[in-house]
C-alpha cells in the first residue's frame, strides 16, 4: 500500500481526539484542579495542597479508605476463587455444558442497578428472603439487618459484586484451561497423582499467568466499584459502606465540591497505579513463566 | 501491552489426547450424575437472584410480605399475572424508558465501530510515526479509572461544550450528547480488539485492490471491514451490553425525566416506590430481558470477544 505521510493520521484521528478530551486532557486537569478549591459554580481558588492536607486530617477519609482496602482484600480473592471454581465447573465435556456456562456468565451482562434492586429485596431484614432461610432452617435466632447494620453493609456489597463478576474470570480461566495440554495430566494419572494433587500441582501453576491477569483486572475493579455502592447502600449506613470511588462521585456530584474530589481522586489513581506496579514486580515470583 | 503479555498467556496451541476411554462404565455414570448436581445446585444459586426476581413480579402486595416467603407466586396464570408489568408501561414511562436505552446504546455502540475500526486498522496495517507510543498510552489509559476523568469531563461540558452549543442554539447537558460522544470516541478495547483481527487478515488480500489503484480507505472500506463482520459483531454487541447498562454518565448528565434511560429510571423509581417489590423488579425484569434474548441468541459472538480480549467492552 502507498499512502502519503499523513493518511495514518486521519484514521486515528477521531479516537486521538477522543482520547485528548476525555482521557489525557481530564487525567492532567485532575490534576490541576486537585490544588483549587472549586465549589459549585464558583470560579476555582488556588490551595495548594489544601485538598490533601484537609483529606489526611479527616476521620471519613481514613475510614473511607479503611472500607476500600476491606472491600479489596474480600472482593479480590472471592472473584478469583469463585471464577476458578466455575471455569473448573465448566470444563467438563458434558451434555448442555453450554447451558451452564450460559447461567453462570448472566449476572455479568445485567444491569447492576436492576440486580442490586433484587438483592435489597432479598436481604431485606424481616422478610428478605435471606433471613428467612437463617432463621428457619440455620436456627439463626437474630439474623442481622443486613443493609442498615454499619458492621455487615459493606460485606452485602462485597457479595453482591462477587456474584456479579466472578463471570468474566471464569470465562478467562476456562480459556486458560483449555490450553493446559492434557499430555500433562495423563503423565501425572501415569504417575499415581490423585486429582487434587493433580489440581495443586498441574493446573494451578500451568493458570499462574491467567491468574496474574485477571488479579490485574479484578484490582482494578475493585478500585473503581461504584454502582453497586450507588444502587444498595449509598455508601451508608454513616458511611460504613462507602469506598473511595463513591466518596469521589459524593463528593463531586452531590457536594459540587470539584477540587476535593479531584484530590480524592488522584490518590486513587496513584494508589492503582502502586498496587499494579507491585503485581508487575511480584509477578516473576509466582508466575510460572514458560507454562506453556 | 499488559493485556498483551496476558494473552500470551491465554492463547497458545491446544494438545488434547483422549484417555478417557479406559474409565470403568459405571464409576462414569456415577461421576456424571455427581458432575450434573454441582452444576445445576451452583446454577441455581447464581440464577436465585433472578428467579426470585420474576417469581415477585407475580406477586400480589400481600403475598410479597408473607411469611413464610412464597415460592411459587399467587397471580401465577392468573388474568391479572402481568399487572405489575402493564402498570408499568401504563403510569410510568417505561416504554420510553427502554426506547432511550436503545437509541444511546445503538448511537454510542455504532460511533465505538467506526472509531475504532479506523484506529484499529492504522494499528494494524499502517506506518507512521508514534505509532508504538499511541499504542501504549491507548492501553495504559484503560487502567486509569473513570472516577478520574469524570469530573474534568463534567466540567468541561459545563463550561466549555454548554455555552458552546448555546451560542449555536443547541444544548450540550440534558441531551444524550454526553452519553453517546464520549463512548463514541474512546474505545480502548475495541481499537485493541479490532487490530488484533486486523493483524490475522493475510496480506494478499489486499494486493488486488492494491494492484487496480484503490486508496487507502477503499482497502479500509471494501477489503478489511467486510473481512470483520464476526469481530464487529462482537465488538458491537459488547459495547450495546456496556452502554445499555451504564449508569455513571447518565446519572449526572440527565435531567429530565423523559431523557432517563433505564438504569437511571429504575434508581428514581426506586426512592419513590420503596416497598412496591413487584413494580420495582418488573421495572428490573424489563431492564434485564432485552439484553437476556441478545445473549441468548449472539452467545457465541459475546464468549468469543471475552475470551480474546479478556475485557467486558
Amino acid at each position: 500500500m502507498r499512502y502519503a505521510k499523513i493518511t495514518p493520521y486521519m484514521f486515528i484521528m477521531p479516537m486521538l481526539l477522543g482520547l485528548i478530551l476525555f482521557r489525557f486532557g481530564p487525567i492532567v486537569a485532575s490534576f490541576l484542579i486537585s490544588f483549587t478549591d472549586w465549589r459549585g459554580t464558583r470560579p476555582p481558588v488556588f490551595v495548594g495542597l489544601g485538598n490533601y492536607l484537609e483529606m489526611f486530617n479527616s476521620d471519613v477519609f481514613w475510614l473511607v479508605l479503611l472500607n476500600t482496602f476491606n472491600f479489596t482484600l474480600l472482593y479480590v480473592p472471592g472473584v478469583m476463587v469463585l471464577g476458578l471454581g466455575l471455569a473448573l465447573l465448566v470444563n467438563q465435556k458434558l451434555k448442555g455444558i453450554a447451558v451452564f456456562r450460559g447461567i453462570y456468565y448472566l449476572p455479568a451482562i445485567t444491569s447492576m442497578v436492576a440486580v442490586a434492586l433484587v438483592w435489597n429485596w432479598i436481604f431485606t431484614a424481616r422478610f428478605g428472603v435471606l433471613n428467612h432461610v437463617l432463621r428457619t432452617y440455620l436456627g439463626v435466632s437474630n439474623p442481622p439487618n443486613w443493609l442498615s447494620n454499619p458492621d455487615t453493609a459493606l460485606l452485602v456489597l462485597v457479595i453482591v459484586s462477587i456474584w456479579k463478576s466472578a463471570g468474566l474470570p471464569m470465562m478467562i480461566y476456562l480459556a486458560g484451561l483449555k490450553g493446559i495440554p492434557a499430555y500433562l495430566y495423563e503423565a501425572a494419572r501415569i504417575d499415581g497423582a490423585n486429582g487434587w494433587q493433580q489440581f495443586r500441582h498441574i493446573t494451578l501453576p500451568m493458570l499462574t499467568p491467567v491468574s496474574f491477569f485477571v488479579l490485574i483486572i479484578t484490582l482494578f475493579d475493585a478500585f473503581s466499584t461504584f454502582e453497586v455502592t450507588f444502587a444498595m447502600t449509598r455508601g451508608g449506613p454513616l458511611n460504613a459502606s462507602t469506598t473511595l470511588p463513591f466518596y469521589i462521585y459524593n463528593n463531586a456530584f452531590n457536594f459540587f465540591r470539584y477540587g476535593f474530589s479531584s484530590a480524592l481522586a488522584y490518590v486513587l489513581m496513584v494508589i492503582v497505579m502502586i498496587l499494579t506496579y507491585i503485581n508487575f514486580r511480584m509477578r516473576s515470583r509466582w508466575v510460572v513463566q514458560d507454562a506453556y | 501491552m499488559l493485556i498483551e503479555k496476558a494473552k500470551r498467556g491465554i492463547a497458545t496451541p491446544q494438545f488434547r489426547v483422549q484417555v478417557d476411554n479406559v474409565r470403568h462404565h459405571g464409576v462414569t455414570l456415577t461421576r456424571h450424575t455427581l458432575n450434573y448436581a454441582l452444576l445445576i445446585v451452583t446454577a441455581f444459586l447464581m440464577a436465585f437472584p433472578f428467579l426470585w426476581m420474576l417469581s415477585t413480579t407475580f406477586k400480589t402486595q400481600s403475598a410479597i410480605f408473607s411469611l413464610p416467603p412464597m415460592l411459587i407466586p399467587d397471580r401465577l396464570f392468573t388474568p391479572d399475572m402481568f399487572s405489575s408489568y402493564e402498570r408499568l408501561f401504563a403510569e410510568h414511562n417505561f416504554a420510553r424508558y427502554t426506547f432511550n436505552s436503545f437509541y444511546v446504546s445503538l448511537m454510542a455502540s455504532i460511533g465505538q465501530l467506526i472509531t475504532a475500526s479506523l484506529a484499529g486498522f492504522a494499528f494494524a496495517r499502517l506506518e507512521f510515526r508514534g505509532k508504538n507510543v499511541l499504542f501504549g498510552l491507548l492501553l495504559a489509559t484503560a487502567l486509569v479509572p473513570i472516577e478520574v476523568t469524570i469530573i474534568p469531563e463534567f466540567l468541561l461540558a459545563m463550561q466549555v461544550f454548554e455555552p458552546l452549543f448555546n451560542f449555536f442554539g443547541g444544548r450540550w447537558i440534558d441531551t444524550y450528547n454526553p452519553l453517546i460522544v464520549p463512548s463514541f470516541f474512546v474505545g480502548t478495547t475495541g481499537t485493541f480488539l479490532l487490530r488484533e483481527f486486523f493483524r490475522t487478515v493475510p496480506r494478499e488480500l489486499e494486493e488486488a485492490a492494491v494492484v487496480d489503484g484503490a486508496t487507502v480507505f477503499h482497502i479500509y472500506r471494501h477489503v478489511y471491514l467486510p473481512l470483520s463482520l464476526p469481530a464487529m459483531t462482537t465488538l458491537f454487541l459488547l459495547a450495546f451490553i456496556n452502554n445499555w447498562n451504564a449508569l455513571l454518565r447518565p446519572v449526572i448528565y440527565v435531567k429530565s425525566p423523559e431523557l432517563r434511560t433505564l438504569p437511571i429510571a429504575l434508581t428514581t423509581f426506586q426512592s419513590e416506590y420503596t416497598a412496591q417489590w413487584d413494580m420495582l423488579l418488573a421495572g428490573s425484569v424489563v431492564t434485564i430481558l432485552p439484553l437476556l434474548v441478545v445473549y441468548i441468541f449472539a452467545q457465541r459472538y459475546i464468549v468469543e470477544g471475552i475470551s480474546t480480549t479478556g475485557l467486558k467492552g
